[in-house]
């Protein structure tokens, strides 16, 4: 399918496509919408959590006594008390714990484990009548320390005789408890190189990046007998649910999780988390419900960001611009558990047919790593292409023409269900004016403040799978849909009703929708992977279609009756990919005396099949695309190597991007349909954050013309470059 | 609290409460604690019993507030703990974020970073306030037609800090509003929308 055919094609439906409010706006723009820590319960207790104040330490002896006995504490927790494994893990690939997982792995995550890897790591936990006695009370916890040997640089982690975070060394452990890398290996790589005419060798470096979702985390437990409710920030219910009977020793059932609403979640709360269980388990001993609050400094630590990786690239090209093998090596720094995959993609995405991939995740006592946003994407892209965009200029030639020479095309061994990622380039070559931004001669401006422009382009998985859907349609003709979804900012619960309004053939806002609640809601797969509107909304198609035999078959439920329609679906590609595809134009303005950037023009063209509803798919995109512009510029967690302390944790530390630091994003979806999905919708959330950090790095290099390989890009980096 | 046992242990709600006497600590207008079903809650929050108080008086979205703080109470443990009104959110709770943006006598403010005992005879004015016989203010209006809420959370002191920058300059241009919300952190990053929707209120009219 060509594009033009394509946008031939496709069109609005009859809700589907139309820009529509939130069906939950008012209650977001009144203060109604009630998170977490708006829920109140009678008789609730507050919950606060003490950290390791070291990188590596051993507790001797830990004693709770004089806490315990200052007025007003109910219950105190420590790893003497509970010995909870938490996240077992239920969502699929990668790494993560799974059932089995669980019980082979040597690298046990205990809710407070002993010795502990990090500073910010839980030690013990109070619940007591106020927030303020449960602080007082943390200081009244004696811990006799032993301090160990600690390493948080992840290249030193690596030599011999650095100290072990785990007996078995430094390097993560994979399900089998093998100490091996990750790798992808395609052709011949000693004969890609043996082709080639050139061989361009390189270094590459990306920081960690907090998630940093506004709204800390928190979790209100109160148990009912031997069930339990826990109102949670989470990303998937369903999963969060699973995960914290696994890791509570219960059954599904005996398990509730509530999440109406969810101030960002951005990756890896789709499961279950320490801060869960340390809210159950406190909320059982005090025998009174408990609300567990993350400090935003506990948060900041006590969580997880997006792995920081060192790549080593080597990448061998013909004259004519071929690229011919790509070898890549990386070491992606994990903190002391492997809590998610330390993947790094990116060179999938060109058709060179030898190619070798080789990823060492590593300990450290550094906080954490998880999934952020597009977890192993954005860190492997801006280090591919910022290799490839080098290579094309080092050969003369147009870094579109490069990529468009050696991107990865379709071909009788690789299917698409359909392949956009040309009609992206080229729309953004012209809405962007590319050829008139980039200077052919990087750097060539004169003057301190000199302009130049880059680019980039990805594929991301654009999956079908299982989820659930249930529609009710009663004698009032009230349609009701339950989804298990949970709303964490890109707007499921709108586009689920959008989608059971359109299958149906009603108003909007006939259509009701119950949401978040695990008690209430069938499975769905959890907003994560942007597969909620791929996998639930095709759930609700189907289900809604059923919904829709039913009335033509039996007519519309008469006084009293009902009729309800469930299902879930498994769809299949047949074995094609199934892929969103981008490209990012950037043009920057840097200022060779102060190293200030400044990004004077943003375009991101999207293809992510049908947009459901434009106003927030826009916003996805230019959201994730700042989100982008804070990783290549800003953020980082920097640690005083000397006691492996984080020296910035928080907003203004890591230097978030401000209303005055957010340039205007400039959105255009081509839309297509390629007959899976719903209605033809691919993934949006993620999408955008992958091309950000490699668009503005290729800008800024032909603005002043030399490359800047380490992420973020500070006013410092790009003076110590140029000096 | 003498009575408590070893790890918290076997102590009941009922010994809790007689260890601590279930003394009202707010008098007047403080819905919470008005009541005898809440007489529990506010044993709970008095139960260390150490912290020095302090009777204010403060006016909120209109209603007058005579209550009894903890000195140690933040403006926003006020709004959201004792008077229910949790659209004011903690991002931070260290003046960083701007999610608990509320305006005091018309000034956006850190609730967070703002303690209640200098509330005393101040106008405080939350994201609760600002809807009118259920009509939205036409900042709320435009958030919602420009779809300026992602995740939501920092919606609130954005709108407060909005409404502050249309009290005192009705017609503001994109840089105007990006200074005057820079203290208002979004990681949704949703910081294009917002700006389009306050310069859409001051487009239709000027008034917040």
């Amino acid at each position: 399918m060509t594009a033009q055919e394509a946008q031939g094609s496709i069109g609005p439906l009859n809700t589907v496509g139309h820009n529509v409010p939130r069906i939950d706006a008012y209650e977001r723009v009144t203060g109604k919408a009630t998170y977490t820590r708006d829920v109140r319960v009678p008789g609730m207790l507050y919950a606060r959590v003490l950290r390791s104040p070291h990188p590596h330490a051993r507790i001797r002896s830990i004693d709770v006594s004089r806490a315990e006995s200052l007025a007003g504490v109910r219950a105190v927790v420590t790893h003497e008390t509970h010995q909870y494994i938490y996240s077992s893990g239920s969502i699929a690939g990668g790494r993560q714990y799974s059932d089995a997982a669980k019980d082979i792995t040597e690298h046990i995550r205990y809710m407070f484990d002993n010795p502990v890897r990090y500073v910010g790591q839980p030690v013990a936990a109070v619940a007591a009548v106020d927030r303020h006695v449960a602080e007082e009370a943390l200081a009244l916890i004696d811990i006799d320390w032993e301090e160990l040997p600690f390493v948080i640089d992840l290249e030193e982690a690596l030599e011999a005789g650095a100290p072990k975070i785990w007996p078995e060394g430094n390097l993560g452990l994979d399900f089998r408890n093998e100490a091996r890398p990750m790798t992808r290996s395609v052709g011949d790589i000693a004969a890609g190189f043996r082709a080639a005419d050139r061989v361009f060798e390189d270094r590459y470096t990306t920081a960690f990046v907090q998630d940093a979702q506004m709204e800390p985390r928190s979790a209100l437990a109160e148990w009912h007998g031997d069930k339990v409710t826990i109102h949670t920030p989470t990303q998937g219910i369903s999963n969060c649910r699973h995960d914290n009977a696994r890791d509570l020793g219960l059954e599904d059932h005996q398990v509730q999780i509530v999440c109406k609403y969810m101030g960002g979640g951005f990756g890896d709360k789709n499961g279950s988390y320490y801060f869960d269980l340390i809210a159950a388990a406190l909320a059982k001993e005090a025998d009174a419900p408990v609300l567990l609050e993350l400090t935003r400094k506990d948060d900041w630590l006590g969580t997880h960001g997006r792995w920081h990786t060192v790549q080593d690239f080597k990448v061998g090209v013909q004259q004519d611009g071929t690229v011919t093998a790509i070898q890549q090596t990386g070491y992606s720094g994990m903190g002391p558990y492997l809590r998610r995959s330390g993947g790094i993609s990116g060179i999938e995405a060109y058709a060179c047919p030898n190619s070798e991939r080789v990823i060492y995740p590593v300990h450290t006592n550094r906080m954490v790593s998880g999934n952020f946003r597009a977890p192993s994407d954005p860190q492997g892209y801006f280090s591919i292409q910022s290799m490839m965009d080098d290579i094309a200029y080092e050969i003369g030639m147009d870094p579109v023409d490069f990529a468009k020479k050696n991107m990865l095309r379709p071909t009788e061994d690789v299917r698409f269900t359909n392949y956009m990622l040309e009609d992206c380039i080229d729309r953004g070559v012209e809405l962007f004016d590319w050829q008139s931004r980039r200077r052919v001669e990087p750097g060539s401006d004169a003057g301190r403040i000199k302009r130049g422009a880059g680019f980039s382009f990805m594929m991301f998985r654009s999956g079908v799978g299982p989820s659930s859907a249930i529609v009710r349609v009663d004698s009032q003709e009230q349609y009701t849909l339950f989804v298990g979804v949970t709303d964490i900012g890109p707007g499921a619960k709108t586009t689920m009703a959008l989608i059971a309004a359109e299958e149906l053939g009603v108003p909007l806002s006939e259509v009701e929708v119950v949401w978040g609640d695990t008690d209430r809601c069938p499975y769905s797969v959890g907003e994560s992977g942007s597969r909620t509107t791929t996998q639930t909304g095709y759930a609700v198609v189907q289900a809604a279609k059923d919904l829709k035999a039913q009335i033509a078959e039996s007519g519309m439920p008469r006084r009293g009756e009902v009729l309800i329609a469930s299902a879930t679906p498994t769809p299949s590609t047949q074995g094609a990919r199934r892929m969103c595809f981008g490209a990012h134009f950037v043009e920057v303005e840097a200022n060779v005396q102060s190293g200030h950037v400044r990004i004077t023009k943003y375009v991101a063209v999207h293809e992510s099949g049908r947009i459901l509803n434009p106003l927030p798919a826009r916003d996805q995109i230019r959201g994730a695309a700042l989100q982008g512009v804070g990783q290549a510029l800003h953020e980082d967690l920097l640690y005083d190597p000397r006691n492996g302390h984080p020296l910035n944790a928080g907003y203004y530390g890591a230097r978030h991007l401000t209303h005055l630091d957010a340039p205007e994003i400039e959105v255009e979806f081509i839309e297509t349909d390629d007959g899976f999905g719903p209605y033809g919708a691919k993934t949006v959330g993620e999408a955008g954050i992958i091309l950000g950090p490699a668009a503005v790095a290729n800008a800024i290099y032909n603005a002043i013309g030399v490359r800047m390989k380490d992420l973020p890009i500070t006013r410092q980096r790009i003076l110590e470059a140029l000096s | 609290m003498d009575g408590k046992t070893e790890k918290g242990r076997g102590l009941t709600r009922r010994d809790f409460l007689e260890g601590t006497g279930a003394a009202l600590v707010v008098a007047g207008a403080a819905p919470k604690f008005a009541g005898a079903e809440s007489s529990e809650e506010a044993a709970n929050l008095q139960a260390a019993g150490t912290a020095p108080r302090t009777r204010i008086r403060l006016t909120v979205n209109g209603t007058e507030h005579r209550i009894e703080v903890e000195d140690r109470w933040t403006l926003n443990e006020v709004l959201r703990d004792q008077l229910e009104l949790t659209g004011s959110k903690i991002g931070c709770n260290r003046g960083e974020c701007g999610a608990c943006t509320v305006l005091v006598d018309g000034e956006p403010t850190y609730s967070c970073s703002t303690l209640a005992v200098w509330m005393d005879g101040r106008a405080i004015e939350t994201v609760e306030g600002l809807e009118q016989d259920d009509e939205l203010t036409p900042l709320q209006q435009a958030f919602i037609d420009h779809d300026a809420a992602q995740c939501g959370f920092c919606t609130p002191g954005q709108l407060m800090a909005a409404t502050a920058l249309l009290e005192r300059n009705a017609s503001p241009n994109t840089q105007e509003v990006r200074e005057a919300l820079v203290g208002n952190l979004c990681r949704c990053s949703n910081y294009n929308a917002i700006v389009e929707a306050v310069l859409a209120t001051a487009r239709t009219g000027g008034a917040p």
